[in-house]
């Protein structure tokens, strides 16, 4: 998967996604690959956006299926010596796709941060102290980046960042075994 | 000469917070107007405790998807802190510090190399130099008792005045001001970061076996100080292109420059605010395309950009304990100074 394909999955994510690219993407030779990089990225969008309900990660399976019906429409013109092959592929792949973002939208991939807390228990911890604290409107969302969609050479490059601020940590501010933790953390796997 | 050092230490750490509890339990029908007071005498405790202290026990840390467990042996003997760190699960690996003298035995985990776990500063020293009053920043508020791991605890909250950085709990051992347990959590609750005793002793003494190193397997060991970056030398990540040629337009409040020692170089790529800290990394961009945007484990952002300056593109990278729209604001306001782009051209 290129990261031509990979802009336009994390486009449809964003509903960004225009027609052209979004058939490029699902005629791609290897739909497995495209479903779990799809999965993956479905499932960190909606841990890192705990408060949301699952209904909402419905919209973007909504974007898939106007963008398939898009596609449906301006079929004709696309020349193609399979014709019936690949539809029937794309049109699999766009159910899986469905599916699984509804899956994940559900709370299949809920257990991904298995180190955490969990939402239920979460909203049971009573915050005493309600901090004073405010986004702005200026504070648009920033743009995520999932680990788990970046690839052997990204994450090893990531890591040592995390390593070195780590290292960082543990003499400027640490908290003595946090700071160790951290360390040992950022140099594991997560 | 040494042990009387050693014991005059000890009476200072022992008979002081006693004393000032003893005058804390007068003083409840002022609780309300000392309160802020004794949550900073706690923090001022929480240095100096976690180096003075001798204790054993196991520890568990949990951020994002990980979950560590550790076990600890710490003591403060003949006026150096000794400190021997198991890891409980995983592969199993050992960490000992005397003094300055680091011996790590660790096997291989995945790419990371041996060398890079080794910390390049001592564990502990933190808290007890601090340069900027925590206070200014966070609300320090004691929030009641508690137990932990058969310890009666007190706990301090530190809450942040504004978004830029994460809130803080921490569960302190009355008797020592030990830290035995932290949260960090987000603005709304959310806790991120999750350290605590399961299993503690607090002792006057340890055996020196139990400082020894008892795993197999390739050891490192290194004296700290000044020699942290040789490590980083490999696989094209030098350091040595981490000249400082640029500088932040922006950060946020109360972020002062640390010293960085394990860039080896005093530049200042770290900054921290007494509490939470975050580093700031540029470097001409690698054959490696890192996406923009920031990624999070637990309470630890990692936000990455690309820039151009002059024909030269750049990776901008701040790690660290702060909220992502903050690390991204960081992140935007780095300017690269011209010396940088034509020292960047050379490597």
């Amino acid at each position: 998967m290129d990261d031509r394909l990979r802009e336009t999955l994390s486009a449809m994510m964003d509903d960004e996604a225009d027609e052209l690219s979004v058939r490029r993407l699902l005629s791609h030779e290897d739909q497995a690959d495209v479903r779990a990089q799809w999965q993956r990225w479905q499932g960190v969008h909606d841990l890192m956006h705990r408060g949301h309900s699952p209904a909402e990660s419905v919209d973007v399976s909504v974007a898939v299926r106007e963008a398939l019906d898009g596609r449906a429409r301006s079929r004709a013109p696309v020349v193609s010596q399979h014709r019936e092959e690949p539809r029937r592929w794309q049109w699999s792949a766009a159910v899986a796709m469905v599916a699984a973002a509804l899956l994940v939208g559900f709370g299949a991939g809920a257990g991904w941060e298995s180190g955490e807390i969990s939402p239920d228990e979460l909203a049971s911890v009573p915050v005493t102290e309600a901090p004073e604290i405010e986004l702005t409107d200026s504070d648009l969302p920033v743009q995520e980046v999932a680990l788990q969609g970046l690839d052997e050479k990204q994450r090893e490059y990531m890591n040592r960042y995390l390593l070195e601020h780590a290292q960082h940590n543990s003499v400027g501010v640490g908290q003595g075994s946090v700071s160790y933790a951290r360390l040992v953390s950022a140099s594991g796997s997560y | 000469m040494k042990k009387a050092g050693t014991y005059s230490l000890r009476l200072i750490n022992w008979s002081l917070p006693a004393l000032l509890a003893l005058i804390l339990a007068m003083a409840t029908p002022a609780y309300g107007v000392t309160e802020e007071k004794t949550a900073a005498y706690w923090l001022e405790r929480l240095g100096p405790a976690l180096n003075m202290t001798t204790y054993r026990g196991v520890f568990v840390y949990a951020r994002g998807s990980s979950v560590h467990s550790m076990q600890i042996a710490h003591r403060y003997h003949k006026g150096v802190v000794e400190e021997r760190l198991v890891l409980q699960d995983g592969a199993s690996g050992e960490i000992v510090r005397r003094g300055m003298n680091v011996v790590c035995v660790l096997p291989e985990q995945g790419k990371m190399q041996l060398e890079q776990i080794i910390p390049s500063g001592p564990f502990a020293e933190a808290l007890a130099s601090q340069l900027v009053p925590v206070s200014r920043w966070y609300r320090a508020e004691l929030q009641g008792e508690g137990r932990i791991a058969g310890y009666d605890v007190v706990i301090v909250a530190l809450t942040a005045k504004d978004q830029h950085r994460y809130s803080h709990r921490l569960w302190l051992e009355k008797s020592t001001g030990l830290l035995v347990k932290s949260h960090v959590r987000a603005a709304g609750g959310e806790v991120l970061e999750h350290f605590q005793f399961t299993n503690l002793e607090i002792t006057d003494a340890i055996p020196d076996n139990e400082f020894e190193i008892r795993s197999e397997g390739r050891e490192i060991s290194r004296t700290l100080n000044g020699e942290g970056a040789q490590a980083d030398s490999q696989n094209g990540f030098s350091s040595a292109s981490r000249k400082q040629g640029w500088h932040l337009g922006w950060r946020p409040d109360g972020f002062e420059p640390a010293a960085a020692p394990s860039s080896g170089k005093g530049q200042a790529v770290a900054f921290s605010d007494g509490l939470a800290a975050f580093s700031v990394f540029v470097e001409p961009a690698g054959t490696v395309h890192m996406p923009t945007g920031a990624s999070r484990i637990g309470a630890t952002t990692i936000y990455m950009r690309h820039m151009q300056s002059e024909n030269n593109a750049f990776l901008v990278t701040v790690v660290g304990e702060l909220p992502p729209a903050s690390a991204r604001q960081v992140a935007d306001s780095v300017q690269i100074d011209e010396a940088f782009v034509l020292g960047a051209s050379d490597q």
